[in-house]
């Protein structure tokens, strides 16, 4: 289990002034946080999505539960282990992904970071060669293991780099933005195999990213995050049912409108032929479809909630 | 033990691998060396040749003092090579991946593999420095051991000084010019302390120690250190030795993984 209880995280960033003589010899600093008293648990075999905007403290959060910064105050239990003392046996349990960093070595196959990885985690040869051979069927990589990593596009590359972060198959992992910057195709494949992975052996999977999709596809659970303040911490479901206010009505339609048509009140509609988009507050729907279903001549409608990504952006407007 | 000679030798191997694939920068490297190693014997013989003595030391003790210096200075660097490409990791943050790998991050960016291209050049200082070493008019054995030993404190100082380095990379992000100062210093050790005045000689010796890294091991072997400042400079090796790694130590408290 993860334990998180007061944690907080202070950053010290120099302060410029015109003055370069002050600058130099009379520095300044402002105390920033990160992350500011945070509290939180995730059980074993929990795949939670970790989101928040760019700054609010996600990326620290998982530095701090990896082991890599040391925190400020607070209390932090990852599986009986506290990250910072890097004990062997807690960095053996963990592996961090991050989508915009390289640890491959660059000019050399990724085949020759992995054997370095099977020694560093001390992965006997037996459970290596089932762990590379189902991880490169996963991800689809046979062929690209042995070229030189700087020869992979950026899609292969973080393919390759998932099979030399879970050789050691770790019980938990941090994946930090993995699909920054892939194309769909690259980001499906990613998704799909933390999916599976996770499935398969069962992992604590702490997943952050910018893209809705890939946390609605993983995720039950949602933690979100803004000015290093814990904002939400519940199932998805939740907090679609609690904060979306919104419903979508698509209609197809099978003639254009009318020009006496007169939209209901209270509702936005987004009309371009033959589609009709109207928003409404959920507890309009009923009227607001009875009326419209009166008024036009359609083939299609369909109800949507409101996109994922407009309740988080309301929610993180508000906070 | 056992598994971290394993990482070495894989981070060794990986590290020729890479220098081998560009052999035109490699055969540079090397001849370049081996050019600034001539033209700096040349200089010294020319020196002391019209001199006759360099603070008292011969041509031949000039030159031992100056192959001591290489020696050390190029087995810190085929050992210590990955601290001079340590900035790009802090700056961008990727110092992140060493750190959560259950490994000692020294393995990684204080040793980090041998450097194939120092490993070539140190063959002929050390054979050089053997040969005027066991020409040196009735070499005294336990000197000679001293010597050795000392040799081997001077390598223990140099990995105290590249942990510095590092710590201070990690807090400043600022490491190019703290070993271009680092090696500034050592550099002057490639002729007699002796040749400095007071009190920057003692500044050399006992504040920033490169002399008992490169002065104090041929002293000995002359024999021409006295029992007290031997155990002086054990003293200050162990000290400075454990400031390094207390600021490494504090240095990794205070790392803000740059970079996102």
């Amino acid at each position: 289990m993860i334990s998180i209880k007061g944690l907080t995280k202070t950053y010290r960033i120099p302060q410029r002034t015109k003055n370069l003589f002050k600058d130099i010899f009379f520095r300044t600093y402002k105390e920033k946080k990160a992350i500011e008293n945070v509290s939180l648990t995730i059980d074993g075999n929990e795949l939670v999505g970790f989101i928040g905007p760019n700054g609010a403290g996600k990326t620290t959060t998982l530095k701090i539960l990896s082991g890599i910064l040391y925190p400020t105050s607070g209390y932090v239990n990852v599986f009986g282990f506290t990250p910072f003392e890097k004990k062997r046996e807690f960095l053996r349990q963990i592996a961090f992904i991050m989508g915009h960093k390289n640890q491959l070595l660059w000019e050399l196959p990724a085949t020759d970071s992995f054997r370095l990885n099977k020694e560093i985690y001390e992965v006997d040869d037996k459970t290596y060669k089932i762990t590379l051979d189902e991880l490169t069927e996963l991800l689809d990589a046979e062929n690209l293991i042995h070229q030189p990593v700087k020869t992979l596009s950026l899609g292969q590359r973080m393919r390759v780099e998932l099979i030399a972060a879970l050789l050691h198959r770790p019980k938990i992992l941090f994946l930090d933005e993995p699909t920054i910057g892939l194309d769909i195709f690259a980001q499906t494949t990613i998704i799909d195999f933390i999916k599976e992975y996770q499935e398969r052996y069962k992992s604590t999977i702490i997943l952050t990213s910018h893209y809705m999709q890939d946390v609605e596809r993983l995720a039950k659970r949602l933690i979100m995050i803004n000015h290093g303040k814990i904002i939400f911490d519940g199932l998805l479901r939740n907090l679609v049912n609690t904060y979306s206010q919104q419903k979508l009505i698509n209609i197809t339609l099978l003639k254009p409108l009318s020009k006496e048509f007169e939209p209901p009140e209270k509702i936005r509609i987004h009309y371009q032929f033959p589609q009709l988009q109207i928003t409404t507050h959920k507890e309009n729907i009923v009227g607001v479809l009875a009326y419209m279903l009166k008024k036009v001549e359609f083939v299609d409608v369909t109800i949507e909630d409101e996109p994922l990504e407009d309740v988080i952006k309301k929610m993180f407007v508000h906070h | 033990m056992k598994r971290n000679l394993k990482i070495f030798w894989l981070l060794s191997t990986y590290s020729a691998k890479t220098a081998l694939q560009h052999r035109v920068g490699m055969i540079s490297f090397v001849a370049g060396k081996m050019i600034r190693f001539v033209f700096y014997v040349l200089f010294i013989y020319f020196l002391v040749s019209k001199t006759r003595f360099l603070a008292g030391y011969s041509l031949q003790q000039t030159i031992i003092f100056f192959l001591t210096f290489n020696f050390l200075d190029t087995l810190a660097q085929l050992l210590f090579r990955e601290v001079y490409r340590f900035r790009p990791l802090i700056v961008s943050g990727e110092f992140d991946n060493v750190l959560v790998k259950p490994y000692h991050p020294f393995i990684r960016v204080l040793i980090g593999g041998v450097d194939i291209m120092d490993a070539i050049t140190i063959v002929p200082y050390l054979a050089f420095l053997l040969y005027f070493v066991l020409k040196i008019p009735h070499l005294n054995a336990i000197n000679a051991v001293l010597y050795g030993g000392f040799l081997i404190n001077g390598l223990l100082l140099a990995t105290a000084f590249h942990i510095l380095i590092l710590a201070v990379g990690i807090l400043t992000t600022e490491v190019d010019n703290t070993i271009m100062m680092y090696r500034d210093f050592t550099k002057m050790l490639s002729l007699p302390i002796d040749i400095y005045k007071e009190p920057f000689r003692s500044f050399l010796m006992f504040v920033i120690p490169v002399g008992i890294m490169m002065a104090v091991p041929v002293k000995i072997l002359f024999g021409l250190l006295t029992p007290n400042m031997v155990i002086i400079t054990i003293m200050i090796s162990i000290v400075f030795t454990l400031i390094s790694f207390f600021t490494w130590n504090r240095a990794l408290k205070r790392y803000q993984s740059w970079g996102g």
